[in-house]
């Protein structure tokens, strides 16, 4: 995903002072690529606004998309996290049909540990919507793909099955 | 240890505990909603499972059922196929007569498959096992309830009768029961 590209280049500039490079410059360069990397409008505090970042299948189905990764504004943080408002990750299978949809109103994504992570609401559905999980406070382990939510979860499943009257 | 199996229950012993109906004839376009709620819970994305913890509620429109944890395999759509409900478990199933059955134990393990049109759809409670109603209390180690085929199966049961509403239980143990009502297995 080009946005976690950026985010993993964000990670590597924070060990350069060490060598002596001046903070505000990797500040800017990084800045200069997230404006590079994403389709984003900058404002002029650098934030990104409007943003979305598509990550496509590995060959033979590289012109397939993986995953599309959008919010209406991303702030980098200290430490490589950036500070994401209105995300929302949709993620879809090879032959195009959406998988998972993932949406939340603010989330921290750590490139260092892999992790994304918030205080606040997330919903989380498959494709076609019969799924859904939501709860207050989660932790996303991209590593190993695993989500805990800390509070009022609820899961709801809509089966084909019929009910009775 | 001798096995005792509850065959069409609710017509041999009057604990009648119908497995749903509607599940076979579909009556209603209605979809069937299922909720369940926890304080916390981990979704392992690659196992395909659920870990709900913390005062446990599931709910759908004819079984309600509570427990501290509860493990479920997550499908890709469609319903749950395997769900573990672990300590205090309290399920609480209402049929299309409106007669409610009230079941506890420690563990209850739901499993649901369809092989050749056929379905299979099981409840087995196992630690201080019990199924009850307003006919009477079944303990046994464990006790299945087969929804898919209308019938309890336990192994070890002890049965309690209610011989009306006004009055108190009576308790029996199963060769006497065994003689009219159960039957050994094959």
């Amino acid at each position: 995903m080009k946005l976690l590209k950026m985010v993993g280049s964000a990670r590597c500039a924070d060990r350069t002072p060490q060598r002596g490079i001046p903070t505000f410059l990797i500040v800017t360069a990084v800045l200069f690529l997230f404006a590079m990397k994403i389709f984003a409008q900058q404002t002029p505090t650098g934030h990104a606004t409007d943003f979305t970042s598509v990550e496509y299948y590995t060959a033979p189905n590289q012109m397939r998309m993986k995953s599309r990764l959008s919010g209406a504004e991303a702030q980098p943080m200290e430490g490589g996290s950036l500070l994401i408002k209105q995300l929302k990750l949709e993620m879809f299978a090879t032959n195009g049909t959406p998988q998972v949809i993932v949406n939340a109103p603010e989330c921290v994504y750590n490139s260092a540990n892999g992790t994304a992570n918030s205080s606040g609401k997330l919903l989380l559905q498959n494709g076609d919507g019969k799924i859904r999980i939501e709860g207050e406070g989660f932790l996303w382990r991209q590593t190993d793909e695993f989500l805990t939510i800390s509070n009022s979860v609820r899961t709801t499943i809509e089966s084909d099955q019929k009910m009775a009257p | 240890m001798k096995k005792i199996y509850f065959i069409a229950i609710a017509a041999l012993c009057g604990l009648s505990v119908r497995a749903q109906t509607n599940l076979i004839a579909p009556t209603n376009s209605a979809p069937r909603v299922t909720h369940i709620d926890s304080d916390s819970a981990d979704f392992d994305m690659n196992a395909r499972t659920a870990i709900y913890r913390g005062n446990v509620r599931v709910s759908d429109p004819d079984m309600k059922l509570t427990c501290v944890r509860l493990v479920a395999d997550l499908p890709q759509s469609g319903r749950m196929n395997h769900i573990v409900a672990e300590t205090n478990v309290v399920i609480d199933y209402t049929d299309a007569k409106g007669q409610t059955t009230h079941a506890t134990g420690d563990k209850a393990v739901y499993n649901y498959a369809v092989e050749n049109g056929a379905t299979n759809e099981t409840v087995t409670l196992t630690g201080n096992a019990k199924v009850e109603n307003a006919q009477g209390c079944l303990t046994g180690e464990p006790i299945t309830w087969n929804r898919a085929a209308d019938h309890l199966t336990a192994t070890n049961p002890k049965m309690i009768y209610r011989q009306n509403l006004n009055s108190t239980p009576a308790e029996t143990n199963l060769p006497t029961a065994n003689t009219n009502q159960m039957s050994e297995p094959k």
